[in-house]
């Protein structure tokens, strides 16, 4: 069920003591995030990662907007309006499609999908009774997932990508030559090329700190431990654990992001840094499914593309031969 | 480096903030890109404080107390992954989207170049291919100049876009079957040398020596041709990867329709007649790619849907129409060209011309794609035909039969 032997890869596996460590990842359960970004402070300062500049939009109070060549650890915040009741119902009807007849269950004080997204901050925060005001303000710490099937990893043609013992993922910023194809290979939009040093960068998953036996940065500074370390079949068996929990209490739209899912179903083979969501993942900017792309579409890319060519040169000779014959008759 | 953003902005304040107080560097941690910062250790080798055996210094959680509630203890079989199931099933997006989902490409004006000189290129090298079957070896060698030429300013771009142009040659530690930019790489380098190779057994008039050499670079430049397309198509984003079958083809009709009529075009500057039959050959191959270059495109755009919106947008939008343009010129124009000598040549810088706006459409396109933020997310939602299982279930381990 879980995916604890990634395939093939180019790897650095330490050896200690004659036994390879267990994979390890990260369990980011939302519903205990309280928004206060001290995984992202932490993850700047251990990894000595300058400021990004910050724009406030008036659409978010969330101003690191996207993870970025210098931003490893970014809290989503996502702001919802009260849905109305029609609303919810088509949301009801849209969630249904995939619940295999079961609908979950949509609070009537607020929508689950239904619940609009175009809250004016400014207004709200100017007005002295806000009109309907805030629904519910979601957190939710996105990182990089460090995919069993890796599209960056896969993208990578200098090998500066690889998989560590841990089995996660990480550029040596010493091979990275910034060819920047890894950028639109992830299909999480997580890696990112620095446009002042070049190279490409994302969440290392504290690979110099796993070596000495601590706990990535981020997962270390959590006060509520949203963010949750530790070997990845612990962290799986747990959040399940979390998953039945939330779901006797209530709360039935709580799910598992990337773990626990079966063979067809998993994203990108399983994901070593996986989420415990409770809305659907385009509210957080995570695709609904996702895979390697390199792995999907090269041989059938590739072989179009050589049968195209052999047909254009067989074309080039036909073409050539033929003038040459009309001259000659 | 070719990217010109100048000096990142920490660098100002480390300069303007920096400063040793009591002999002590109290500069500001400003912070450094492109790789985690390096630590030392005080003593070589010694353990670092809160060191425990298998992370146990992370195992523990105030969470996970009997009194709170966290996880239940009960196993569900099957409630967790149709839990997922049911909030990323379905075909419709239930929400709005929180972009960016994917993140756009970085890639500057070189790429988009140097895929129209690969074009040229791998067109020029099927030319010679052709010339030497048709036993025209001095067109041929004409034909083999200008394949060399065109790869020869393709390296350089390609080494231009690189984040660290100083580390082009990290390109060649590995040979990777799995990443297209790995095998366009070696293949460009394989082109280049066989291509380069065959001049110069030109101009030391081993002729077999040059017959054989174009056959390999004509080989080799089925996949020089062809790579660009599949490079683009093996990514996330929508406009490219959806394209999948189309965007090799597409890219190869390009650049045998680029590749004809610069081979055309350089005949005539080395002084062909304007009815030797290589000419002729010539003009028929660029009409013919040029005409299956946009059957191909239409077809693709058909059957793009929400994923080809990208193409119509901003520059592409421009830039890809204007193309068409170009190419559907050059067609009307190419019957006419035996009424007078000039026009016999235009549609074939209407060709060049046509190719070089494509290649700039179709990189463009992967920007304005990804930043659809909806098209992504529904693409996201639509199911494919095939879904790969081979890779998942070997990595799975358990799962029954692995």
């Amino acid at each position: 069920m879980t995916a604890s032997a990634p395939p093939t890869e180019i790897a650095v596996h330490r050896v200690e003591g004659g036994q390879r460590p267990p994979r390890m990842g990260f369990f980011t359960d939302t519903t205990v995030c309280i928004g206060c970004k001290s995984c992202e402070v932490a993850c700047k300062q251990w990894n000595d990662l300058p400021a990004d500049t910050t724009q406030y939009g008036g659409r978010s109070f969330d101003y690191t907007g996207s993870l970025s060549a210098t931003s490893w650890r970014h809290v989503h915040f996502v702001e919802i309006a009260p849905a109305s009741a029609q609303d919810r119902e088509a949301a009801r009807a849209a969630l249904g499609q995939g619940a295999g007849g079961r609908l979950p269950n949509i609070p009537a004080t607020g929508g689950l999908a239904a619940a609009r997204e175009d809250l004016d901050l400014v207004a709200m925060a100017q007005a002295p009774l806000p009109e309907g005001g805030m629904d519910r303000w979601l957190f939710a710490s996105d990182v990089c997932k460090h995919c069993t099937n890796a599209g960056c990893l896969d993208a990578c043609p200098t090998g500066a990508l690889i998989r560590t013992e841990f089995q996660t993922v990480i550029v040596q910023p010493d091979i990275c030559n910034g060819c920047g194809y890894c950028v639109p290979s992830c299909p999480f939009g997580v890696i990112d090329r620095d446009p002042y040093d070049g190279r490409a960068a994302k969440c290392t998953l504290c690979y110099d700190r796993l070596q000495d036996g601590l706990e990535p940065a981020c997962a270390k500074a959590c006060p509520t431990d949203s963010i949750q370390f530790g070997p990845y079949d612990e962290l799986v068996e747990r959040a399940q654990g979390r998953v039945v929990e939330l779901h006797e209490r209530g709360l039935e739209t709580a799910y598992l992001y990337g773990a626990g899912d079966d063979g067809g179903d998993q994203l990108a083979g399983g994901l070593g840094a996986f989420f415990l969501l409770t809305e659907p993942p385009e509210r957080f900017g995570l695709p609904a499914q996702a895979d390697s792309p390199i792995q999907a579409n090269v041989p059938a890319a590739t072989a179009a593309g050589l049968a195209a060519g052999v047909t254009a040169a067989a074309t080039a000779v036909v073409s050539l031969l033929l003038a040459h014959r009309r001259v000659r008759r | 480096m070719s990217h010109g953003h100048g000096r990142p902005p920490e660098e100002r304040i480390r300069e303007q903030e920096g400063r040793r107080v009591d002999g002590r560097d109290v500069t500001p941690a400003v912070g450094r890109r492109g790789e985690p910062g390096r630590w030392r250790r005080a003593v070589e080798g010694a353990a670092v404080s809160g060191f425990r055996q298998r992370f146990e210094d992370g195992a523990w959680s105030f969470l996970y107390h009997a009194d709170t509630r966290y996880a239940a203890r009960r196993r569900a079989d099957g409630e967790v992954p149709a839990a997922a199931a049911r909030m990323r099933g379905g075909t419709e997006v239930p929400v709005p989207v929180r972009g960016p989902v994917i993140r756009p490409n970085v890639w500057t004006w070189e790429v988009p170049l140097y895929f129209w000189f690969g074009g040229i290129a791998t067109g020029a090298s099927f030319a010679a291919l052709g010339c030497e079957v048709a036993g025209d070896a001095r067109s041929a060698r004409v034909a083999r100049m200008v394949a060399v030429g065109a790869a020869g300013c393709g390296g350089p771009l390609l080494i231009m876009d690189l984040g660290r142009p100083e580390r082009f040659h990290h390109m060649f530690r590995i040979f990777k079957t799995r990443s297209p930019m790995s095998m366009g790489a070696w293949c460009l380098m394989g082109f280049s040398n066989t291509g380069g190779g065959a001049v110069l057994a030109d101009l030391l008039g081993r002729r077999r020596t040059a017959r054989a050499l174009t056959v390999a670079t004509a080989a080799l430049g089925t996949y020089l041709g062809s790579y660009t397309g599949v490079l683009l198509a093996s990514t996330a984003v929508p406009a490219w990867n959806r394209s999948r079958a189309f965007l090799g083809p597409l890219f190869m009709c390009t650049a045998v329709a680029s590749g004809a009529a610069a081979t055309r075009l350089a005949l005539r500057a080395a002084g062909s007649e304007r009815g030797h039959p290589t000419r002729a050959g010539l003009g028929a191959l660029e009409t013919v790619a040029m005409a299956a270059e946009l059957v191909l495109s239409a077809l693709n755009e058909r059957r793009l849907g929400i994923a080809g919106r990208a193409l119509d947008e901003g520059r592409p939008g421009r830039l890809l129409p204007a193309a068409r343009a170009l190419a559907a010129a050059g067609l009307a124009l190419r019957p006419l060209g035996h009424r007078a000598p000039v026009i016999d040549e235009v549609p074939s810088v209407l060709f060049l011309l046509a190719a070089l706006a494509y290649r700039f459409g179709w990189v463009g396109a992967g920007r304005t794609s990804a930043l659809d933020h909806e098209a992504v997310a529904a693409l996201a939602r639509t199911p494919r035909r095939r879904r790969r299982r081979a890779v998942s279930s070997e990595a799975a381990g358990t799962a029954p039969g692995a």
